[in-house]
């Protein structure tokens, strides 16, 4: 059985532990925020936050999260920064598909959290584990710093 | 589709583990980043895992960074993002870990899993020849440690015995004072990309001679290169260096390295490419 912290709930399960994080989020707790891109860890959809630090959850066998606090883009939507962050990348005209975006928003609350008042290059360095394939990125990319100024004490 | 559920571990304690791994073959499992893409399953299904496996990258035994005298420790499972925080990991280590895929993958991916997945286009595997890296090995039976370029056989081959784990990266007697370093990497983009070719170089001088050089190139072969007797003809050669002699050492290395056409690049791409910044290297003026 492995137990670890969910969206704030604790939670458990009895799959075995070499499946994928994002099998068992998707699957068994029906959170569907995240998606599966590549599976092989290089388009960044299916990015969580496992103790505060992005990382793909397809690459994540559950055994390796026992005792972990694990958030989702479900979880996180109820968020202030959230709300945040939501209307700057409307603003900045930052979604298209919308694919990418679970991922996306993770990336960009892990790279606030680190760095509330990030440079354009840091911005970058922070979502370029994460692919689109709409928007050129141009856009994402001014809706964190849009994010990061207007949220200015909040990250 | 029904499959057997492997036995899986995550002990409390390193001497836990080791006492584990004495009783049967397992599988160890680090960050996963290099595991779980090898042993992809379909959707749902656990990974193809054909042994029991062992988690270990929650044991505080293996996070820890210290230096004793001029030695630096680095535990196994240190991810790449701890390192490029600590205060005692060499600043050109940082720069070639900054430049490992992207940040995801960097808060899991650990230096012991890219030791132990020995590829030959693993970016910490350069600087960590040129630093004389040693391996520390454990077993519940005692420990062991073993050079780099010993430890290394080839791709995904380690000599490690199925009841050993790696414990450790020693870095042995890093000066105070770097010497000039370089670590160059060549991929498609700049994140989330695969080295084709990566080289390493550190030289130092005194009073315009010098006193040591070491080279290494990545991806041109099965292992890391480094050629001892190579690095040895530049010690004792007026600083900075005439063309002469870089050309002679551009040509031994041209007779040396016999890099492959793979689904990333071509060999002549990669040696065209290694040569080159090898000379840039060698070219240092101050
Ligand atoms: C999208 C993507 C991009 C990547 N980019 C790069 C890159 O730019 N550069 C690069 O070098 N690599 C890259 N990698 C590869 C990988 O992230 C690294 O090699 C990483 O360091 C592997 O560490 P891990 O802990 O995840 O290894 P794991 O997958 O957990 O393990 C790898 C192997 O090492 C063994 N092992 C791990 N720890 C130990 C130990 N302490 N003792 C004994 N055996 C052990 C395991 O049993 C396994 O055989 C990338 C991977 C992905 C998915
Ligand atoms: S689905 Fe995980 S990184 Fe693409
Ligand atoms: S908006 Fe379509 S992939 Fe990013």
């Amino acid at each position: 059985m492995i137990k670890f912290i969910l969206n704030g709930k604790e939670v458990e399960t009895v799959a075995p532990a070499t499946v994928r994080l994002i099998d068992l989020l998707r699957d068994d707790f029906q959170l569907i925020g995240p998606k599966e891109g590549c599976g092989d860890g290089e388009c960044g959809t299916c990015s969580v936050l496992v103790n505060q630090l992005v990382q793909n959850s397809c690459l994540i066998p559950i055994g390796a999260i026992e005792g972990a606090e694990i958030i989702t883009i479900d979880g996180y939507c109820n968020t202030e920064q959230f709300q945040l962050l939501s209307e700057c990348y409307s603003e900045a005209g930052a979604v298209q598909c919308g694919y990418c975006i679970p991922g996306m928003i993770m990336a960009s609350e892990a790279l606030l959290s680190q760095n509330p008042h990030p440079t354009e290059e840091e911005i970058r360095e922070g979502i370029s584990g994460n692919l689109c394939r709409c928007t050129g990125y141009n856009m994402i990319v001014d809706a964190i710093d849009l994010a990061a100024k207007k949220g200015d004490g909040l990250w | 589709m029904v499959t057997k559920a492997i036995a899986s571990y995550r002990m409390k304690s390193l001497d836990e583990t080791l006492s584990q791994l004495s009783k049967e073959d397992c599988q160890l499992i680090a960050g996963g980043t290099d595991l779980m893409v090898q042993r992809k399953s379909p959707r749902g299904a656990p990974g193809r895992f054909d042994k029991p496996v062992v988690f270990i990258d929650h044991l505080k035994e293996l996070k820890q960074i210290y230096r004793v005298n001029q030695d630096i420790h680095i535990g196994a499972c240190c991810t790449y993002s701890e390192m490029m925080e600590h205060h005692l990991i060499p600043n050109i280590l940082k720069k070639a870990m900054k430049e490992i895929a992207a940040p995801a993958i960097r808060n899991r991916g650990t230096i012991g899993g890219n030791i132990c997945n020995a590829s030959p286009a693993g970016d910490t595997l350069p600087l960590l020849y040129i630093f004389n890296a040693k391996i520390r090995l454990r077993s519940a039976k005692g420990e062991r440690a073993a050079e780099i370029r010993d430890f290394i056989q080839g791709p995904r081959k380690v000599d490690r015995l199925k009841d050993e784990l790696v414990t450790e990266i020693i870095l042995p007697e890093v000066p105070e004072v770097q010497p000039y370093f370089v670590f160059e990497k060549v991929a498609n983009r700049r994140a989330d990309a695969i080295t084709k070719i990566s080289f390493a170089g550190s030289m130092r001088w005194d009073e315009g001679r010098i006193q040591d050089a070491r080279l290494a190139f990545g991806a041109v072969g099965p292992t890391i290169v480094r050629a001892a007797d190579i690095e040895q003809k530049l010690v004792g050669q007026a600083f900075p260096l005439n063309d002469k002699v870089i050309d002679g050492i551009v040509a031994e290395f041209e007779s040396l390295l016999k890099p492959i056409d793979d689904h990333r690049s071509t060999g002549v791409y990669r040696k065209t490419v290694a040569l080159n910044l090898l000379r840039h290297f060698l070219e240092v003026r101050a």
